[in-house]
């Protein structure tokens, strides 16, 4: 009882550098959830191009991201790349790394999403005169987002706890200054716990605005 | 003028010819029905008429002008056609309101409340007005139906092509469908329907075409190709003896 109040009292001295790692936490979660969001339907939508070699670029793209770990690519941005003089802040390096990645990820859920719909409908919107872009703004990606829902919210949380592997290549989320904490005041066990802990709070306020999502955008008669 | 003129229309799938040379005309205000065995290229036709599937020979004029031409603009081309799909193709994360009232916003470019109003109507005709806020997973095969025939028709297309309208259908909503197109025949609306249902095509109109290895093989009153043509084949689809008393 004595060592988790001295571990509190410790966690007390050190609020502005454990909410400032928060911040940086929430910062780089937020960023990559949202450009990778983007990307992720940018990528999708090249996926739709009836261009062969096009859509080889496109499928090699998501594969190849997929397919390697993402501390890999951090590392050959931040460590690798100053060999050729190019040098990016850790979180210019977290941001483009996570991207690239959530990404690839996004726009799988969204294909994936795309083999459920109903071709009929495509054809129908093609018959009344709209354009490619109309068909893929107006009945594609309303109908294969909603689907997405789960895939893309399952997503936001991994890339809210893969935020953490940021603090190897020397951005000062809130994982390193638990390290921090802990390398001072040698309670590794509480730190750790305490550290899962609010990542377990953050991640549950995520799945809550997600069923809220997935209730409120679900397609009347088609399950996802 | 013919609304529609089809010349030696022709169709290939990876070598296999579908549509050999279709040749027909399609005058306003006119409703004619297309028959023929599975796979002897209606709904190919159908798809062929509006640029959904490019054709590889052969001339459509729609109003004397020849759609069938690389440089034809097919969005405009495809908007003074309404097409009724065999499963509706309703767009399910729309509501039925919503369903009618997207190509009017834009498309048309009308204003939310011109194309609600436009939809209202339509709906009205199609006794679908209390339906207007449902979605389609909520609407009875018939309703889709009528949805998709609203939807068509709120476009004010210069014919309304339907492929295989009661398929989907018992017999009694085939009725109800029937009696849709009938109604519409009577306001003069032109239409081209394709179906392998006889007793709808006896309902509908006094014009058949039947077609048969991708070609035209007969077109004649309903009531001469289904009981007395001289062709035996045609005699035999359509549940006639082959050989004539």
């Amino acid at each position: 009882m004595m060592a988790l109040t001295d571990f509190l009292r410790d966690v007390g001295n050190d609020s502005a550098l454990l909410l400032g790692g928060l911040r940086s936490t929430l910062l780089l979660a937020t960023t990559i959830s949202i450009t990778g969001f983007v990307g992720g339907v940018l990528v999708f939508f090249c996926t739709l191009t009836s261009n062969r070699i096009g859509r080889y670029w496109v499928e090699s793209y998501i594969s190849f991201f997929i397919g390697t770990p993402l501390l890999v690519l951090l590392f050959l941005m931040y460590y690798g790349l100053p060999q050729w003089g190019v040098r990016l802040s850790p979180l210019w390096v977290s941001i483009i790394g996570f991207t690239l990645n959530v990404a690839a990820y996004n726009a799988r859920y969204l294909t994936t999403a795309y083999r459920g719909l109903d071709t009929g409908e495509l054809e129908a919107a093609r018959a009344q005169g709209f354009t490619s872009w109309q068909v893929f703004t107006l009945i594609t990606l309303p109908q294969v987002l909603r689907l997405s829902i789960p895939g893309l919210t399952n997503q936001v949380i991994l890339n809210l706890k893969d935020s953490s592997i940021a603090f190897l290549i020397q951005y000062t989320e809130f994982f390193a200054q638990i390290q921090e904490l802990s390398a001072r005041n040698f309670k590794f066990f509480q730190a750790y716990l305490f550290a899962g802990i609010v990542y377990l709070g953050l991640v549950s306020v995520i799945v809550l605005i997600a069923r809220h999502l997935e209730a409120k955008c679900m397609i009347p008669g088609v399950r996802g | 003028m013919a609304l529609l003129e089809i010349k030696d229309l022709v169709k290939r799938f990876d070598g296999r010819t579908v549509l050999n040379g279709v040749t027909f005309e399609l005058n306003e205000g006119q409703t004619k029905v297309i028959m023929g065995p599975s796979g002897c290229g209606k709904s190919t036709l159908l798809r062929c008429l509006n640029r959904l599937l490019e054709p590889d020979g052969g001339q459509i004029f729609f109003r004397g002008e020849d759609v069938a031409l690389p440089d034809t603009d097919i969005r405009q081309h495809r908007q003074r056609i309404g097409f009724v799909f065999q499963q509706f193709a309703l767009y399910r994360h729309l509501t039925v309101l919503e369903n009618i009232t997207l190509g009017l916003r834009k498309l048309r470019r009308l204003s939310t409340a011109a194309a609600d109003k436009k939809a209202a109507y339509q709906l009205e005709r199609m006794e679908m007005g209390a339906h207007r806020l449902k979605y389609p997973a909520h609407l009875s095969v018939g309703q889709k139906q009528r949805v998709a025939i609203a939807r068509a028709l709120a476009m004010d297309p210069a014919v309304l092509f339907f492929d295989e309208p009661t398929s989907a259908l018992d017999p009694l909503m085939s009725l109800e469908v029937a009696a849709v197109i009938n109604q519409l025949r009577s306001e003069n609306v032109t239409m081209l329907c394709v179906t392998h249902d006889v007793s709808l095509a006896r309902h509908v109109t006094d014009r058949v075409i039947f077609l048969d290895d991708g070609q035209v093989k007969a077109e004649d009153s309903a009531e001469q190709l289904l009981t007395t043509h001289a062709d035996p084949r045609i005699r035999q689809f359509f549940g006639q003896p082959a050989a004539l008393k």
